[in-house]
């Protein structure tokens, strides 16, 4: 009697422990697995002042003013493969009376050109500023381009300038990454 | 053999996904019940582990999740399960993995009727507890939270490699109570831990005296991981050379640590009797090897603040970028430290009260597998209680159990467990002899063998000893 129970115990142990398996799953699953966070992050921002257009000391207007930054996180493999898009927006707020035209350049290390972007900026009053937005959106083909992006050279060009000019023109921006790992 | 070995190493490892052992605690017939209750009753005279196969122990859990939950065969979407998950688990839902080997294992019981054994093991325990909120900002990302504070303090892990030398000592000093100690000396291989973090993170819009449209602010972060036998393998070339250099620390040749385990054994009377005990109350003290890592700082990142530079010809340009960097690193430093620290040993407790009936006596007039001159009953039926102290507070578990000996070569134990994991966690252990040799295994999650995948936690402890029950 004792024989059959102890016998039984242990091939339902051992039965239990054999046929241990894992069903109702499917792991080729895991290659759909898609991490799609979508990443807000401050880019560039400037305040010109109106002055920085006119050279008091030789009396002469400055009608393009420019500068450069390096952005080297575009320029990164990880993110190479998985940017999927990229909507970079413009907030300038103007209170110089004179239209502008901004552009961006984006180069590679080498610097030659990978893309470029532009907007024109609506003229302004001292007592009115104007807000002008300016939304550029980067997808297929064009992210490879921009991801080639090591630094970015801004423009800002004036029609026409004056020792009296006053103002300011200021810039906020902003990229949204939209990724996928 | 070997193919056999490798067999049964990879279904274990298979299985491999804590430390509660609670079918082997009280069951007085294997001797590695000793190691869970150092003051349990000893029916034998002596026992002598298998080298290397004594017990194999590995258990594996998340609190929080199984492989089925995200792996299920179904038409809805995988990334759809994770995000629903995602939002279910808890900053306090833990992935747990422990694993133990015991090299040797041997027990007699000397002239004085105290029952001596010692032994080495050694014993791999991970913890790492579901960092909530980083989850999210990695899967989502932070557009849907803005003004939402991460908590950067939710990253909790430790990892622990070492081998450990023991010895106790057991003795019935009345009828009714039998008390017992064990003295450990833990040699650490390998230790990382990064616990008691702080600080947030947060991406809020910015108002009209905002330099920029955000400000996205790290506050009040210290995150610091403190490492032990990490720093020297770094420059060590291939795995080889890794693997030989950690079991070159097995013999004291790494961290040093001291702890006790302390138990007792009360019959309450006839039928009801009380056990309890602590195991692994002590601590590891790091000073070899000690290398650790620590953020901290608070630092509002507003973008990159162009002023137009007036430039002549050939003049380089700002480096906007580097300084960026620049400052970032100095509001946020990370420090390295070669700091000495103390590391305390998860205690665990275990305590049981069990109910006793059926005289048990296998040969008639020598009781054979009783020399310690108490009564064995033939079946026990009670109540288990254990409790394991983590870095976020104790991880408990409640068991009922029966216990039963069927034959003088054969008894099991059945259990049902209610813990982090679960509340259908269904155990069972065999104890066999044949001959002098005792086999064992146990097992818990039984229900989920006939599907793993369901299973948040498996539990599993087998060994060889040799036993010997004579003078």
């Amino acid at each position: 009697m004792n024989k059959t129970i102890s016998r039984s115990i242990i091939m339902v142990c051992a039965c239990l422990f054999f046929s241990a398996c894992i069903k109702d799953t499917d792991f080729d699953q895991a290659e759909d697995i898609a991490l799609t966070p979508v990443v807000e992050l401050d880019l560039i921002y400037f305040n010109l002042n109106a002055n920085q257009f006119y050279d008091s000391i030789n009396s002469n207007p400055i009608l393009t003013v420019t500068d450069t930054t390096e952005i080297k996180f575009l320029d990164d493999s990880t993110l190479q493969e998985s940017l999927k898009r990229a909507e970079f927006y413009f907030k300038f707020t103007n209170s110089i009376p004179r239209s502008f035209q901004v552009d961006f350049q984006f180069l590679s290390e080498a610097n030659d050109t990978t893309y470029v972007a532009g907007t024109s900026v609506s003229e302004g009053m001292p007592t009115a500023p104007v807000i002008t937005e300016y939304i550029e959106n980067v997808e297929g083909d064009d992210i490879l381009s921009l991801t080639q992006a090591h630094k970015v050279v801004v423009t800002v060009t004036i029609p026409s300038s004056n020792e009296n000019l006053e103002g300011t023109l200021n810039l906020k921006s902003k990229t949204t990454y939209f990724l996928e790992y | 053999m070997r193919n056999l070995f490798t067999y049964i190493l990879s279904l274990v490892g298979f299985l491999a996904i804590s430390q509660n052992k609670q079918i082997l605690y009280g069951f007085d017939d294997i001797p590695q019940s000793l190691m869970l209750n150092p003051g349990s009753k000893v029916t034998q005279q002596k026992h002598y582990g298998i080298p290397l196969l004594s017990q194999i122990h590995f258990n594996g859990g998340s609190s929080g999740v199984s492989v089925y939950d995200i792996f299920k065969d179904g038409n809805d979407n995988i990334n759809g399960r994770i995000t629903q998950k995602l939002f279910e688990m808890k900053h306090t839902d833990f992935f747990t993995a422990t694993q133990q080997l015991e090299l040797l294992n041997f027990g007699w019981r000397a002239k004085n009727d105290i029952y001596f054994s010692g032994g080495i093991y050694q014993e791999f325990d991970f913890i790492v507890y579901f960092p909530k909120d980083l989850a999210i900002l990695a899967w989502e990302g932070n557009r849907d939270y803005l003004d939402y504070p991460f908590n950067l303090g939710e990253i909790s892990t430790t990892g622990d490699f070492m081998t450990v030398y023991h010895f106790g000592l057991n003795k019935q000093i009345s009828d009714k109570l039998t008390v017992g100690a064990r003295l450990k000396l833990y040699s650490s291989m390998f230790s990382y831990r990064s616990v008691n973090n702080t600080g947030t993170f947060i991406t809020r819009l910015g108002d009209n005296d905002s330099e920029n449209i955000y400000e996205h602010i790290v506050q009040n972060a210290d995150v610091s991981v403190q490492t032990s036998g990490y720093a020297s393998l770094r420059d060590l070339d291939g795995a080889s050379q890794v693997t030989n250099e950690i079991l070159g620390r097995a013999f004291f040749g790494g961290n040093i640590g001291v702890g006790l385990d302390l138990g007792f054994t009360y019959d309450i009377n006839e039928a009801w009797t009380l056990t309890a005990s602590a195991l692994d109350v002590g601590a590891i003290f790091h000073s070899k090897d000690v290398e650790s890592y620590r953020a901290h700082g608070t630092y509002t990142l507003d973008g990159i603040n162009l002023i137009f530079p007036a430039l002549n010809e050939g003049d380089s340009t700002l480096p906007y970028y580097d300084n960026l960097e620049d400052e970032i690193e100095r509001e946020i430093p990370i420090d390295t430290l070669h700091n000495s620290y103390t590391q305390f040993r998860p205690t665990k407790l275990n305590a049981g009260l069990s109910f006793g009936f059926g005289r048990f006596n296998s040969a008639g007039d020598c009781d054979c597998l009783n020399m310690g001159g108490g009564k064995l009953h033939k079946q026990n039926v009670g109540l288990q209680f254990y409790a394991m102290f983590r870095p976020k507070g104790a991880q408990m578990a409640g068991t009922l159990f029966y216990h039963r000996r069927i034959t003088d070569y054969l008894s099991a134990k059945a259990t049902y467990t209610v813990d982090p994991y679960s509340f259908s966690n269904v155990g069972l252990g065999v104890s066999t002899d044949i001959g002098k040799l005792n086999f064992y295994l146990a097992a818990d999650n039984l229900i989920r063998y006939g599907n793993l995948a369901k299973a948040k936690s498996v539990s599993l402890q087998l060994g060889f000893n040799i036993i010997i029950d004579e003078e």
